[in-house]
């Protein structure tokens, strides 16, 4: 029962968010999806109240887990776009496959070397904290 | 929302989620029996077996998505539900500070970018290019994203699946090649640019690459989706 009251919570919590996402959006006319401002607004309500986190882990865990079934109806109309796609499918094809293993490998060189110099920080400086002691 | 729940409980509606909802089980059944190989993403094999149906049915595509209106209006209080995660790992990212959110961030400009410039240079229509652009986030902030800018949210879906999964197919030979021996690093460049896709196929890599997929594909996600609109309504 306390299970089915947390998951209640929870899915207060994330409709009330996401309603006054669109709420926002809409009155002050902002360019940005109202969904993710309704996500800014749930992820402020988890740090100011941590003990909210189980009650909405409560209600989200499942549709997170199974979220690709929401993408069905969109993915479908791709059939309407089909003759679109057809012409320049090269240039799809080249956008995708080239420039993800491209940038899938550069950001990870950028990522390591940037990870890299704080681990030397870190070492460094643990080392100077023993000499010192 | 009313409009979605009067068409899930009308005779039309409940047939074709339940349709959606047995295609998605069996893509699910077939995902496993692959050991969850990229190729075989449960959207794939949904999406083929809610297609045969409609195929078989005579119906149209357009008439499906009335009737499986509630499947898309669920997709905006899941993406609120993504602050879950992005709060969970909140920790980490702290202790990485800004290497982490410059890493996030560049990954998130060079993936658009580029694909960008490749339509550009073969001279793809407007839409396209703008569409683009969300290839890299996650599905419902791509879709709601590109519907800001001008692009084709349907296709946005599609693109960012592919990406997915293609990133997902090739890291480990794009990490060889790069000589990337970070395990962090290899985490935050697959959930930046190949996003969930990408995070699943962490996690096979272990804990701590799947923690940095999380928070690339959380924090690019919200990067891209804050900024494409905002750049777009500035200059566009």
């Amino acid at each position: 029962m306390r299970d089915v009251s947390k998951a209640l919570v929870g899915a207060i919590l994330v409709f009330a968010a996401y309603y006054l996402g669109l709420f926002a959006v809409n009155i002050m006319a902002l360019p940005i999806p109202g969904a993710l401002v309704g996500l800014l607004i749930l992820l402020g309500i988890l740090f100011i109240f941590p003990k909210l986190e189980t009650h909405t882990a409560r209600f989200v865990t499942l549709p997170l887990k199974h979220m690709s079934l929401l993408f069905v109806p969109a993915v479908l109309a791709l059939s309407i776009y089909w003759v679109d796609i057809y012409e320049n499918l090269l240039a799809i094809t080249i956008a995708i496959f080239v420039t993800t293993s491209l940038s899938l490998g550069f950001t990870a060189w950028f990522a390591q070397k940037l990870f890299c110099s704080k681990q030397h920080k870190e070492s460094h400086s643990s080392q100077v904290g023993r000499e010192l002691e | 929302m009313i409009n979605a729940i009067t068409q899930a409980f009308s005779v039309n509606g409940l047939i074709w989620l339940c349709v959606s909802v047995v295609g998605y089980l069996i893509a699910l059944w077939i995902n496993r029996k692959c050991n969850g190989h990229p190729i075989a993403h449960p959207i794939v094999f949904t999406a083929i077996f809610v297609f045969l149906s409609l195929y078989l049915s005579n119906t149209s595509v357009v008439d499906y998505q009335q009737a499986a209106a509630l499947l898309h209006w669920l997709l905006g209080p899941v993406t609120v539900a993504l602050a879950l995660p992005i709060y969970r790992q909140w920790q980490i990212l702290k202790r990485y500070g800004w290497r982490l959110i410059v890493s996030i961030v560049l990954g998130g400009i060079v993936a658009p970018i580029t694909a960008w410039f490749a339509l550009f240079a073969l001279d793809a229509p407007a839409a396209l290019k703008m569409t683009m652009l969300a290839k890299s986030i996650t599905t419902p902030l791509a879709m709601e994203a590109t519907a800001h800018i001008g692009g084709i949210p349907a296709m946005a879906a599609v693109f960012v699946i592919t990406t997915g999964i293609v990133g997902a197919i090739v890291a480990t030979g794009v990490f060889s090649l790069f000589k990337i021996e970070d395990r962090q690093a290899q985490g935050i460049a697959l959930g930046t640019v190949a996003h969930a896709i990408g995070t699943a196929k962490s996690i096979h890599m272990g804990e701590d690459v799947a923690a940095m997929a999380t928070l690339g594909l959380c924090v690019n996600g919200i990067f891209t989706a804050l900024a494409l609109p905002l750049v777009f309504s500035l200059f566009v």
